[in-house]
């Protein structure tokens, strides 16, 4: 009996992983193929509300730090707004009124700039205009985000340091000691929805705290089309 | 001289590391992933430098394809009595109500078998008075259906004469989930996603809609764009 034990035949300890390793593989393809992993940003905007007082409010705005910008762009046939394609109008101050309603032909404050070459390309001309309306504002910031680059808030925790630059930041943005413009955003109904974005993208990024979203008038569509046909000429 | 031995190669190579790296992976997957939801039209968001993440729950998005369709998705609360499923569930009830308000001759009314499919549909939006019929139809059908329908939506000022559009705004507001009610008045709680080729008359439809619903906050799907210093 002794004999019989000892001679035992030794098992084999060792798994074939062959299969395992295919089911694995099976589920991660899965996976991968059925999982978001990038999650969606959000732009929060406030528009402002549909009852006339506001309305009147908003006139009161100082003449001298309004801005409009008017988005236009082009649609093609199958309905949909090229995102290469669009013109950005803009004037500066109160829309004309009463007696400078008659002149506009010959004083016609709108100026055009082309929108960039592609959808969130680079807007350097509305970039330029925004930023020396808002130069005050973006002086401080600057000087704001070089202490934070150095980490001067607090050299030791990143966190704290980002959490302190966004704080100073925002009461910088929302200072009414300095010059700041209001910003007037409104878009023709052809304008594609990506220049609206991108528009009020800028906003975010030259620290522009006062903008709203309005409808266009007939003002506006007067003075553009007075200036599309200047163009022409 | 005697025959060279050739020594016999093992050719099994060891699986066993390969396995463990495949396990790795995979735990990974599945704890960082969110499936992805099936959705009746596709929209590439235009991209912005917004850092803000879209929220999880607590959210009704406002789906808004180029040539003017409008769908809903609905959102609940996480981790508690009020899943989405839940949510969804009094949205339907709610939203029946509001409507056999306004057509009292033809009213709706949906058996606990349609509110329960309605339960399970990420997206919806079809006009209240085909919705019984959508909600009976087999989940294959239902899904081309939705495509070619969309929540009925006009520029209406008049909140005393909602259009069907408004009428789910309401009813979202006024469902049992009170976080969603916070979520929307702060702003949170509403987000549109509509393609970047949208023309802007179309989303004007729907911020018009909006803000004749007094909801003048809210925001606007986008992906991520790297901002060059």
């Amino acid at each position: 009996m002794a004999k019989n034990l000892s001679r035992q035949k030794k098992f084999d300890t060792r798994i074939d992983f062959t299969p395992m390793v295919d089911m694995n593989m099976l589920l991660i393809t899965f996976f991968m193929l059925c999982t978001t992993m990038i999650k969606s940003q959000t732009l929060q905007i406030a528009l402002p509300s549909n009852e006339k007082v506001e309305q009147e409010q908003q006139n009161k705005v100082k003449q001298s730090e309004a801005v409009t910008i008017i988005i236009d762009g082009k649609v093609d046939d199958k309905g949909l707004s090229k995102p290469d394609e669009g013109m950005l109008y803009f004037f500066d101050g109160m829309p004309p009124q009463g007696e400078e309603l008659k002149n506009l032909a010959t004083s016609n404050p709108m100026k055009q700039i082309e929108f960039g070459a592609k959808t969130g390309g680079p807007l350097t001309p509305i970039r330029e205009i925004l930023q020396e309306r808002n130069k005050e504002v973006l002086k401080k910031i600057n000087e704001l985000k070089k202490d934070w680059k150095e980490m001067k808030f607090d050299p030791k925790n990143e966190e704290r340091n980002d959490s302190i630059y966004q704080a100073k930041a925002r009461v910088i943005r929302n200072d009414s000691t300095l010059k700041r413009p209001v910003i007037i955003i409104k878009a023709t109904p052809n304008a594609s929805y990506a220049h609206v974005v991108s528009v009020l993208d800028e906003m975010a990024i030259n620290s522009i705290s006062r903008y709203q979203i309005d409808r266009i008038n007939e003002v506006d569509s007067a003075m553009m089309i007075l200036l599309q046909g200047q163009n022409v000429k | 001289m005697g025959k060279v031995k050739i020594k016999k190669k093992e050719t099994r190579i060891d699986m066993t590391a390969m396995s463990d790296v495949t396990v790795l992976l995979l735990t990974f997957f599945m704890l960082t992933s969110t499936f992805l939801q099936k959705e009746p039209i596709t929209v590439i968001t235009p991209p912005s430098v917004s850092e803000e993440k879209v929220p999880d729950a607590n959210l009704l998005s406002v789906l808004v394809s180029p040539d003017g369709k409008v769908f809903l998705e609905v959102l609940g609360d996480k981790d508690s009595t009020l899943k989405s499923e839940t949510v969804r569930a009094d949205l339907l009830k709610n939203m029946a109500a509001e409507y056999n308000k306004l057509h009292p001759s033809n009213p709706v009314k949906f058996t606990a078998k349609q509110i329960d499919a309605f339960s399970k549909q990420n997206a919806f939006g079809v006009p209240m008075n085909q919705m019984a019929k959508w909600l009976d139809m087999p989940i294959d059908q239902r899904d081309k259906a939705l495509e070619k329908a969309g929540i009925p939506i006009n520029m209406n000022e008049d909140p005393n004469n909602p259009n069907e559009f408004q009428m789910w705004i309401r009813a979202a507001y006024n469902s049992m989930n009170e976080n969603l009610q916070q979520a929307m008045v702060k702003g949170k709680g509403i987000s549109i996603k509509a393609d970047q080729t949208t023309p802007y008359s179309v989303v004007n439809v729907v911020m018009d809609n909006l803000q004749t619903m007094k909801m003048n906050k809210f925001s606007l799907m986008t992906a991520l764009k790297a901002e060059e210093e």
